[in-house]
């Protein structure tokens, strides 16, 4: 676990205990820390433009013109988000979530259908002893696939558009400019943070925004950094594309993501995300690599979604990072980091953390300033409030796993949902919701953990449970 | 079946919802267009069409009070629900996601402002254009007394309040000013009904005939008439025994009808516009700050 963020109490510059970075800091004097404040053609630098660096773009600009103020923002990205294979892509499953989709829209940013591969509306929750569907509540199509990228390695034409880039172009639509340059170095002279490729000097900037992922980006160098960045926690995941036909896809899956708590061997959880010629299969769990994607495609109740005989060959896979820590201070004068660079939401959601943090830091920056202790007051506390949730997501994985585990919870985990998606009724369906709200990421871990130690839910489950340890082959 | 889009499939025609119902929803649409209207005394009208993007429902989830509007889908169309409880749940953690809609309502407000502006002052060129239907009937019962050289004379239209047959000009000694006659009562009332002109000698022992004050001998009733419905009545009397119509006279009226039916028709829909932009008016004087004629 990590340690509780004590020190970002410690504004005042000579006290507290982190003292690794005392040497590296100058003073600033009080000329600058006036200037700590946005103000007409101050510059922006954006290192990364996925999603987090696109919403940070795109918000930061939209308010500005919203108060009047000039603001020069520029993304650094050197990727273009549409050549086929994982070298422009931002590995990842390619789940935009109920929440997303609809907070999105009301931001004013619809997901067209050049971007979407799959509109779904629906869970299928695979378990050693039985299957569930989950539907949305209001049996639409709310959750899109999509690619982070150009898709897969192997694709030959296709007339759809990534996710990423779309996002991209909105900000520059906005007013962002777009630098397809690799940012490597960052130093500070007379307090501003200056930006390199190689010896070439890029800018210097009023603020420099981190906003790159954990996998595609060399973490730039940062000299005179006021603190060490530290990369987050991360954890292996593989994620692989399998071509299928798509009259097969829409006939075998619907609009339904996958989901398997399956017990396979070093597998946390799993998922297959219908895509339009492709599924996307993602793993989490301990030591994944290769041959786990193997095994776990051998299990008979993942072999039965695919067609009968061969296996169609795996058209492109890859084993990327996956942030599950939190560097402890995610920011200085003039610089935040947001994205997976800094926090994001544990397991899934990585869009809606990237979002969350890139509006957290826009607000910060736009409505207060761009320094220490700006950033200490007002992104701070929903940083950390990413990183509290992401203690009781961890804790509804453990009690996920042990579902995974022993037979007498999973069965009563199913009779309750079975029970309630059969009920005609538009009664309290807790578990279905709960199940649906933290396979979507539609909602806080916090509040699925508070909501599944409700009574009603809890004496359900026991009773079942109960039953199912002792009668052990208790008909479901 | 697409595969590839969001929300909901609403076929060509298809009400998302109704004037008067009950919401907690709000809706983008992905794809298509959408009718917003209205019903009014006059029928449906339309106030708005909106696009890809566009906003609806969202007055829902600010009052509780009905839908103020009935959206229908003008096309085959693609709409996403946004709910209210989820809706402020997310604007209370992120106030500033509200940003977008305010400024897409300041956006329709200040084009309402724009079309209250433009209204008003097309208001103000009807008052000041055009004649009064009281004006242009009594000129066309002047232009046919003239012509037949009748003793009285009057033009009734009908009342769209309550469908009577009121007299609205009139000369001579025979027709007095408040005389009223409902639908298919007395011979003008028949011939509103029939639509067919009349010319009628022996008045007197018509069945249809209202004995009024004085002694009709003859007389000419002609329907004032659109393509859809009769509105009105050209009547001609004479009082005198010796003085009887021909037939040439009744063709004479029935040709003036023609245009003057046209000229009724147009003074009503004026007398109409008014009414309505009146009743815009009082609804406007009714919102505070709102005579001053400042943006919002």
């Amino acid at each position: 676990m990590i340690p509780a963020m004590r020190s970002s109490r410690g504004t005042k510059p000579d006290q507290g205990s982190t003292g690794d970075f005392r040497s590296l800091i100058t003073t600033p004097d009080a000329g600058q820390k006036a200037s700590l404040s946005l103000s007409d053609g101050s510059r922006i630098a954006v290192i990364g433009g996925g999603p987090a660096g696109s919403f940070f773009g795109y918000f930061t600009l939209m308010m500005a013109q919203m108060l009047g103020r000039d603001l020069d923002v520029t993304i650094f990205e050197p990727k273009d988000f549409l050549t086929p294979g994982p070298g422009s892509c931002n590995r990842c499953g390619g789940v935009i979530s109920e929440l997303m989709v609809q907070t999105l829209a009301v931001e004013g940013i619809n997901i067209p259908s050049s971007v979407i591969q799959r509109g779904l509306s629906s869970y299928e929750l695979y378990t050693e002893l039985g299957d569930v569907s989950i539907e949305t509540p209001t049996k639409e199509k709310t959750i899109a696939s999509v690619y982070r990228g150009g898709g897969p390695q192997d694709l030959v034409i296709s007339d759809k558009d990534s996710f990423d880039a779309f996002l991209l172009r909105r900000a520059v639509e906005k007013g962002a400019r777009h630098c397809a340059r690799y940012v490597d170095r960052i130093a500070f002279e007379e307090g501003k943070p200056v930006l390199f490729s190689g010896e070439e000097r890029l800018m210097q900037a009023d603020l420099v925004v981190g906003a790159f992922g954990v996998n595609t980006w060399k973490v730039p160098q940062f000299e005179g950094l006021p603190f060490r960045y530290h990369r987050p926690r991360m954890t292996r995941t593989a994620i692989a594309e399998i071509a299928l036909d798509p009259d097969y896809i829409t006939e075998r899956y619907g609009n339904s993501v996958q989901l398997f708590l399956l017990p396979v061997k070093n597998v946390l959880f799993a998922a297959i995300i219908p895509k339009r010629s492709y599924v996307t299969l993602c793993i989490l769990g301990k030591a994944i690599n290769r041959s786990t994607v193997d095994v776990f495609l051998a299990h008979p109740k993942v072999r039965a979604l695919f067609p009968e005989g061969r296996l169609d060959r795996l058209a492109c896979m890859c084993l990327p990072m996956m942030n599950v820590g939190a560097p402890r201070r995610p920011y200085a004068d003039r610089i935040v980091f947001i994205g997976d660079s800094g926090s994001t939401r544990l397991y899934k959601d990585g869009i809606g953390g990237a979002y969350f943090m890139a509006k957290s830091a826009v607000k910060t920056v736009i409505m207060n300033g761009v320094s220490r202790k700006d950033f200490a007051g007002n992104f701070m506390p929903d940083y950390r409030s990413i990183r509290v949730d992401n203690r009781f997501g961890r804790f509804l994985f453990w009690v996920t796993s042990m579902f995974r585990k022993f037979g007498f919870l999973n069965a009563a985990m199913l009779e309750v949902v079975d029970k309630e998606q059969a009920d005609p009724s538009d009664g309290r369906k807790i578990l279905s919701a709960i199940l649906w709200d933290m396979f979507t990421g539609n909602e806080r871990y916090r509040s699925i953990f508070f909501r599944a130690i409700a009574p009603e839910l809890v004496i359900k489950m026991t009773w079942s449970a109960v039953r199912h340890f002792f009668g052990g082959s208790h008909d479901r | 079946m697409t595969t590839d889009e969001l929300g909901r499939d609403y076929e060509d025609g298809e009400v998302v919802f109704r004037e008067g119902e009950e919401g907690n929803v709000m809706f983008v649409i992905q794809r298509g267009r959408v009718r917003v209207s209205r019903t009014t005394g006059e029928g449906e009208v339309t106030i708005a069409t909106l696009g890809p993007g566009d906003v609806f429902g969202e007055m829902a989830l600010f009052e509780r009070e009905p839908r103020s509007a009935t959206v229908t889908a003008m096309e085959n169309s693609r709409i996403l629900s946004i709910d209210k409880t989820r809706f402020f749940q997310n604007i209370s953690r992120d106030p500033s996601m509200a940003f977008n809609l305010l400024r897409t309502l300041s956006e329709r407000l200040r084009r309402i402002d724009k079309e209250f502006t433009r209204l008003k002052k097309r208001r103000l060129e009807i008052l000041r254009s055009g004649m009064d239907l009281k004006e242009t009937c009594r000129v066309i019962l002047e232009e046919a007394s003239d012509a037949v050289q009748a003793e009285n004379g009057s033009v009734m239209v009908v009342n769209p309040d309550d469908g009577s047959l009121d007299i609205v000009a009139a000369y001579g000694t025979d027709t007095p000013e408040k005389a009223r006659l409902t639908l298919g009562e007395g011979i003008a009332g028949n011939v509103l009904a029939t639509g067919s002109a009349e010319l009628i000698n022996n008045v007197t022992v018509d069945p249809r005939f209202k004995p009024g004050t004085l002694s009709i001998t003859s007389i000419i009733c002609v329907p004032l008439s659109s393509e859809t419905e009769n509105f009105g009545v050209i009547n001609l009397s004479h009082t005198s025994n010796d003085r009887l119509f021909s037939k040439v006279d009744l063709q004479f009226v029935k040709s003036l009808s023609v245009y003057a039916s046209v000229a009724v028709r147009n003074a009503i829909s004026l007398l109409r516009l008014k009414r309505a932009t009146e009743f815009l008016d009082l609804g406007i004087t009714s919102f505070p700050g709102a005579g001053e004629g400042d943006g919002v």
